[in-house]
This record gives structure tokens, sequence and C-alpha cells, in this order.
């Protein structure tokens, strides 16, 4: 019988909450704004880590990856809106969805968090949370603050990340997919989002943040969304790689990104 | 000859009226000299691409003494490169930013070459404490001049094999 070891299972939330305490808390403390560039006004940031820094030279382990990404304009004026998110992770690291439930994208529209994750709680992924403004005419443009869900999915056949948004005030849930392709130069694996289709005009992005972490069993094997190593010489201990970069486009067609590198420890 | 002493006397005028004014007419503004270093750089960080790639390999391999030479070039690379930029006139308004991102390129420069000589000497774990300090220099010195809107001359670490 399959039996995820995280999320959705009632057994394993007591353990995964307080994994989840110690993930958030190691990676809350001392996390600067990241690396960044800047294209005419506009300011482009990228932060992230991989957990635990200490990884097996010679096969893979699981990890956590978190990323903070973000947008702001230099003179802080309303931010162009994003229409399209790539998000790059190194081609080091590898994605594992077999055995992991799917969740379809239809049980999450309109869905609370909580509704959201009784309905697709073994296929959680990851948390995170959003901030964006939304400008609507003739109003000022008002900041919303989101909680963010991530779960395994489909979309047209393919492999998918949806991300599952909330925000209290004012109410609202929207569900972003981002496929999973393969990625270009370092970065393996790319996730792409459309966020125009999936969000309209409103919301203008201001940051993202989101740890991707899972743990389940399939067929009685332990297995991890996320895996890497640390593939460095036994002569050396630790090693340097691009670990992710983020690619805003924005409407009008401009494009911004940036790319981060990040060292892991060899055990 | 006082026709002489006149003409002699209206070319020193001339020039030094030129010499006081040749700063403000050569200070650049901020995307004139943009472009004009982006200009530079990019044969620059393009030829230091092409010198370090699979260098990241190299070192994964063990071939310390492979990765040094690439090192090296990327080294002299990035000697030229910051000798010629720091060479092109400067905005009035940013002489104390770019001072101190020149610094750091200073430190670049010197960590690169720091790298290259613990790898000639097979010491793996002291070239790989440098790739560190030079990651975190790299991004310190983007930072500095983040509101010039450099490509080809901000650190990337992708371009390092």
């Amino acid at each position: 019988m399959r039996r995820p070891a995280c999320p959705g299972h009632p057994a394993g939330r007591a353990v995964c909450f307080l994994a989840a305490l110690v993930l958030f808390g190691v990676l809350g403390v001392g996390l600067a704004d990241g690396e960044r560039a800047q294209r005419g006004d506009l300011i482009v940031s990228l932060d992230g880590e991989i957990t635990p820094l200490r990884l097996p030279r010679d096969h893979r382990a699981p990890v956590a990856v978190h990323v903070d990404a973000g947008l702001k304009t230099s003179d802080g004026s309303l931010l162009p809106r994003v229409t399209r998110i790539e998000l790059g992770l190194p081609a080091q690291g590898v994605i594992s969805t077999r055995g992991l439930p799917v969740c379809a994208l239809r049980r999450l529209r309109d869905a609370k968090p909580a509704e959201a994750l009784a309905a697709c709680g073994s296929s959680l992924i990851g948390r995170g949370d959003l901030e964006s403004f939304v400008a609507v005419p003739h109003q000022d443009p008002f900041p919303v603050r989101a909680r963010l869900l991530a779960f395994n999915g489909r979309v047209d056949g393919h492999r998918a990340v949806l991300v599952h948004s909330y925000s209290s005030d004012p109410p609202t849930v929207a569900v972003v997919p981002f496929l999973i392709r393969p990625g270009a130069g370092r970065f393996g694996t790319a996730l792409v989002a459309s966020l125009s289709s999936a969000l309209g005009p409103w919301p203008h992005l201001v940051r993202f943040r989101v740890t991707l972490f899972r743990r389940f069993a399939h067929r009685g094997e332990s297995r991890s969304y996320l895996s890497a190593s640390c593939p460095v010489p036994p002569s050396l201990t630790a090693g340097f790689f691009s670990l992710a970069r983020v690619t805003f486009s924005l409407a009008g067609g401009r494009t911004i990104g940036v790319a981060i590198a990040r060292g892991c420890r060899a055990s | 000859m006082p026709r002489l002493i006149l003409i002699s006397f209206l070319a020193f005028a001339l020039a030094m009226l030129a010499a006081a004014s040749a700063p403000a007419a050569v200070a650049p503004t901020r995307d004139e000299y943009v472009e004009r270093l982006e200009t530079i750089c990019k044969p620059d960080a393009q030829a230091t691409q092409r010198a370090m790639r699979g260098a990241r390999a190299d070192v994964r391999a063990e071939r310390l003494a492979v990765a040094a030479s690439k090192f090296a070039k990327a080294s002299g690379i990035f000697g030229g490169t910051v000798e010629r930029i720091s060479a092109v006139p400067r905005p009035s308004g940013d002489s104390t930013r770019l001072g101190k991102w020149f610094t750091y390129l200073k430190r670049q420069e010197s960590y690169l070459r720091r790298i290259t000589a613990q790898l000639r000497a097979g010491s793996g774990i002291q070239a790989q404490r440098l790739t560190a300090r030079f990651i975190h220099n790299g991004n310190l010195a983007n930072n500095v001049v983040l509101a010039f809107g450099f490509d080809y001359c901000s650190f990337k670490f992708s371009r390092y094999g």
C-alpha cells in the first residue's frame, strides 16, 4: 500500500510540521536580498538555498529547495505586469514524481487552503507566500499577500507544479500551473508559468517565496520529490553550482532575470 | 618678434583653455559610460566563457593543472579588461561608487590569480575557499553598480566554466 510519509497523511503530519518548522527556521535566518540585476528602472532579485547543505558525492539524496524572487522599481513606481515566470533549476538536481499522487487542477479551483489540502494533500510538494499589487482601473493599487501551496499535477499530459494561491483580504483564490520543461544550459529543468492567462490583467507581482520539499513512499521505497548530490572529488570538501535562475517576462515585451550560485558540502 | 610673442601667447591661451575645459567635455553621462564599458567587456566576457569552458568538470575530475591553465587565461583576460575600463573617464557624479566597484574588481582579479596558483600547487581545498570568496566578492561588486544595469561588465558565475 502506498503510504506517503508527509503532508497529506495525518500520521505524517506532526513529523512533517516539525520538519517544516526546522526547515523554515533554518532557511529564514540570514537570508539576504540575494543576487540582483537591474534593467532600466526595474530591479530583479533572487535568493535561494538548498538544504541540507551536506550531500553525498556519489549518489543523490533528498533535498528541499527554497527560492525567494522579487521585483521592484528603483523609483518606487508601480511595477509592470508579469506575464510569464520561468524558474530554472540545476541539472544536478532531479525531480521525481513516480508514485506521487497527481492533483487535478479543477480540484483546486475556488478551494480555500484547507479545502485544497483536503482534496490534494497527498500531492503537496511545497509551500510559500506571495506579495503583489492589484491595480484595478480608477482605484489606487493595493497590496495583496497570499499563501501558496504547491501540488504535483499534470497539464495537457505534462508534469506540472500547480501553485494554489489564497489571499484572505480580499478573498481570492488563483491556481497557476508551472509546467516542468527541459531547461537550457546549466539549468536542466525549468518551471514555466504563464500568468496573464491564469490571473488576468490586474495583479502586479512583487515577490514570491517558495520551498519545494516532499518525501513519499512508492512500492515500499522512500522517495523524494527533489534530490541532488554534491559531486566533488575526494580531495575537495565543497562545490559550487548554479542553483536557480528566474526570468520574468513583462507586459510590453521586456524580460529581466538573474541567476544565483550556491555551494554544497560533500559528506 | 612682437608677432611671434603674440602667436605664442594665443597658442598658450588656447592650450590652457582647452585643458581647463577638457574634463567637462570628456566626462560622460552614465548611459554613455555604460555603453562604452559594455563594448569593452563584451568580447572579454565571451573570451572568458570560452577559456573557462569545462573548468568545473576539470576540477570535479581532479584535473587541477588543466583547470589552473583555464583560470590563468581567465585571470589574464579579466586583468586586461579591468585595466582598459579603468582608463575610461567616469561620470562625475558616480566617481565614489565606481571607485568602490574598481576596488572589488581588483579583488576579483587577485582572487582569480590566487585560485590559479592554488590549483597549480594542487591545493584544491584552498582553491575551493578562494572560489567561495570570489563568488561573494563578485556579488558585492554587482550590487555597487546595480543602477548602471551592466550586462557583460557584471559578474556572472555561469561564465566561469
